[in-house]
């Protein structure tokens, strides 16, 4: 097991190695220069190439890439052009008020989503089953926009239960910090519950359909002993590696629903980042962001022999 | 379960607005830094003109007044100007200000290491040099620079270069680096956390340049009468009605699309004003069709400006066709000459022009702070109609900057960020193409006058001038201006005395309700 880890991690050193050379070139291929951004239509020839000269992007591609890449070797991801922070740091801290979102979310639909696509499935065509279906397919058609404004509007300014804008860090008052991180994570919740039940659903269907199922029903077995000591473990899987990759996804980015609740996460820095071609930033949230993606994937596939044996024989 | 209930019960009050006189503002996007006028933009510009000032201001028609400074006396030779400074002026740790401090803070502004964003202004590079800050007693600062210079105050209380505010040695750490702003202005320097809300306290030893009640731009009476005033970055629209409407935020600029909407809530108001920032369509004149003159006369009688201005301000503008405000004192019966709307001779002049149904693309970004797209889209249904082949192309602000820097356009549907001095409104587009691409009027004899007009100080001729550029303009048609900017700015009812000036929200002489 552990030759295995070290081999995926080893295994993601040249993915990032193309993520970060990938995202230092494409984002420069697009038209437009942080130090005119900075400047807008104020600026004065000699005023953008001073400022270009001041943050370095009056050298050669060669020479900023030989830079950043010293740079990140010894583990520091530069400057911030626009705010000028230390970008390490400042990615952390955003990807960590993201991550609280997004993992409780995550935790949350898929101890509802899970079980309502296993019995969904168990009663396939009933009533049961059509309205659990119908249930998934409009929260996964409802933009998580949308439906953040549709709480807000609810829970914020009808009922005034919960704070319509601003943020509370947890670490300075959790009580508060609490109430500020409820909106956001049940938008996301309700979205990644239409997603994971549909998954668990089809499944749990297909596993149900195979004939030690029927062998099982045919010794006899309760109902509720086929489902979940004998279809459920079997069916988990591909709704497992779903859960990875959703978090995968959300933990690179959640832009949209922090901008509406005002949340000051990796998403709405990545996206602020990128209209300001703020390219260091761009480049530590990217760099982040496949890094996540890696060690989350890695832990689910630690973490599939908990529900298929095979796999470790594998 | 009691506790649940207990909890449930308190969330709205949790919810509920905060301590009156405490007033929250929300905006959209974060300060770059509390450092003034060193990487700064205007919302930065905004916070920091609440806690420093400058010797001078300007005040509510663009116009510098004295601000620090009782009175500013000029010298035969127009070289040297003596700024006597205001007694009893206080910085926010209780200091006295003092010659001495505005020297100490000029000479740090000037130090390349500052980073000042407009070093470039006063070093000579521009032209201007300062050569020399003195300070004969505690209460006169002497200011030399190399030669007559009309603009000079005017560029010392440029937003942009934060006025140039003064602020207190003790604003720097003990190895130099910055720390926070110890400024004389009415508010004092609260708290930031980044990407989430910066503060400022009122400043109870302020003294005000008057005490009438009346704000006038940043000279006017300045009494801080709130207690803390809180800035909430809150980029969604969306959210800042909602927080408008709950309660949560009490004063806001919103988007020119919601002030109908906003203003049928029973507990919100919604103020308007224009500013000197003027949105325009941008006609590169080196490009092998706009260069027609014939062609760019076509289109601007094909435009017909009222319904466009309509249109894009949501009925809050009026047309503008000049570079000069509409509130400046530059502003006459010669800048409302503008465009005439004439389709009969758009047609008769495009076919003059040769013209035989080429493609324009105009440029266009959908920023919802700017009325780029809207406006282009009824521009290009106008030019059509007139039977030019006009399409838009949408792109993002940072590419379309790059090409404006470059001049790679045709059209571009743009705003130029406010200018309150006739020299230099005309100096942000004017200029030889060859050294700056970006300009958009190339004309050496224009440029003549406009290096006139920043060189002389009398009103009576440099209106003169003034009046002859704007005819240039409208005949030569390098560009058309539209309209002026309009602030709208959402508050609560129990707000009062706010005024919105030139997109900046002011927060003296306001109060709160309670």
């Amino acid at each position: 097991m552990l030759r295995f880890a070290l081999t995926r991690v080893a295994m993601a050193l040249p993915t990032l190695l193309i993520v970060a050379i990938s995202v230092f070139v494409l984002i420069r291929l697009i038209p437009g220069d942080p130090a005119s951004l900075m400047l807008g239509d104020l600026a004065t020839p000699a005023s953008i190439a001073d400022l270009r000269a001041r943050l370095g992007l009056d050298q050669s591609l060669p020479v900023q890439f030989g830079i950043w890449f010293g740079n990140l070797l010894r583990g520091d991801l530069g400057i911030s052009i626009n705010t000028q922070q230390p970008i390490l740091p400042l990615v952390l801290s955003r990807f960590w008020i993201s991550a609280q979102i997004v993992l409780v979310a995550v935790f949350l639909a898929s101890l509802v989503a899970v079980p309502a696509g296993v019995i969904a499935a168990w009663r396939q065509d009933s009533q049961l089953d059509l309205a659990l279906v119908a249930l998934a397919t409009l929260l996964l058609s409802i933009p998580t926009f949308w439906l953040g404004l549709l709480l807000l509007l609810f829970f914020g300014l009808k009922l005034g239960w919960l704070p319509v804008v601003g943020y509370v860090s947890l670490g300075d008052d959790p009580w508060r910090g609490a109430l500020y991180l409820i909106m956001p994570i049940l938008t996301l919740f309700l979205h990644e519950i239409g997603v994971l039940l549909r998954m668990a659903r089809a499944s749990t269907l297909e596993v149900l359909r195979l004939d030690y199922i029927t062998h099982a029903r045919a010794k006899g077995l309760s109902e509720m002993a086929v489902l979940w000591r004998h279809a459920f473990k079997n069916a988990f899987g591909p709704t497992w590696t779903l859960i990875g990759l959703v978090l995968g996804n959300l933990l690179g980015g959640i832009a949209v629903v922090e901008t509406v609740f005002t949340i000051p996460g990796l998403g709405r820095l990545l996206v602020d980042a990128i209209f300001a071609r703020d390219y260091p930033v761009i480049q530590g949230c990217m760099l982040l962001v496949a890094f996540t993606y890696v060690l989350v994937n890695l832990v689910i596939d630690l973490c599939y022999p908990i529900f298929d044996p095979r796999v470790t024989a594998q | 379960m009691n506790r649940l209930l207990a909890s449930a019960c308190l969330l709205p009050l949790l919810a509920s607005p905060a301590l009156a006189q405490t007033l929250t503002v929300a905006v959209a996007a974060d300060v770059r830094s509390i450092n003034p006028g060193v990487n700064r933009d205007d919302n930065t510009d905004d916070f920091a003109l609440q806690i420093v000032e400058g010797l001078v201001g300007y005040d509510e028609g663009g116009i510098v007044q004295p601000l620090l400074a009782s009175k500013v006396e000029t010298s035969q030779d127009g070289k040297t100007y003596t700024f006597t400074l205001r007694e009893g002026v206080k910085f926010h740790n209780g200091a006295e200000l003092t010659a001495a401090d505005v020297v100490w803070s000029w000479n740090r502004y000037m130090d390349p290491k500052t980073d000042w964003r407009c070093l470039s202004e006063f070093d000579g590079r521009g032209g201007l040099k300062v050569e020399a800050v003195e300070a004969p007693d505690a209460r006169t600062v002497v200011m030399k620079i190399n030669q007559p210079n009309a603009l000079f105050l005017d560029s010392l209380a440029r937003t942009d270069c934060a006025m140039a505010g003064v602020t207190h040695r003790d604003s720097v750490k003990a190895d130099g680096s910055w720390d926070k702003p110890i400024g004389t202005g009415p508010f004092k320097f609260g708290e930031w956390k980044r990407a989430e809300y910066f503060t400022m306290t009122a400043f109870d030893g302020y003294v005000s340049p008057k005490n009438d009640g009346k704000p006038d731009g940043y000279v006017g009476s300045k009494r801080p009468l709130l207690k803390e005033v809180k800035f909430l970055i809150v980029k969604d629209p969306a959210t800042v009605k909602a927080g408008l409407t709950s309660g949560a935020i009490q004063l806001s600029e919103v988007l020119a699309s919601d002030v109908e909407e906003i203003r049928k809530i029973p507990s919100l108001a919604v103020a308007t004003a224009p500013t000197a920032t003027r949105h325009v369509l941008l006609i590169q004149t080196r490009d092998a069709v706009t260069g027609n003159l014939k062609l760019r006369k076509a289109i601007a009688a094909a435009l017909d400006m009222e319904e466009i201005v309509a249109t894009a301000s949501n009925g809050l503008g009026k047309p503008n066709n000049s570079p000069i405000y509409t509130r400046s004192a530059y502003f006459g019966e010669a800048q409302k000459q503008g465009h005439r709307y004439d389709p009969a001779a758009a047609k008769k002049l495009l076919a003059e022009a040769g013209y035989k149904g080429e493609k324009i693309t105009i440029l266009a970004n959908k920023r919802p702070t700017v009325p780029s797209f809207p406006a282009a889209v009824v521009v290009q249904a106008m030019l059509q109609a007139a039977g030019i082949n006009a399409e838009i192309e949408v792109i993002d602000w940072a590419t379309q900057l790059d090409r404006y820097n470059k001049g790679n356009y045709q059209m571009q549907s743009f705003s130029f960020s406010a200018r309150f001095d006739p020299a230099l409104a005309f100096e942000q587009f004017a200029g030889p193409k060859d050294k700056q691409p970006r300009k958009i009027w190339d004309n050496p004899e224009a440029q003549a006058k406009i290096d006139r007009l920043t060189a002389i100080a009398d009103k009576a001729e440099r209106q003169k001038l003034v009046d002859e550029l704007h005819k240039a303009v409208i005949d030569e048609v390098p560009l058309i201006f539209m309209y002026n900017g309009v602030d709208a700015i959402a508050h609560s009812k129990s707000l009062s005395g706010f005024q919105p000036w030139q997109s900046k929200l002011r927060m003296w002489e306001v109060t709160l309700a309670k």
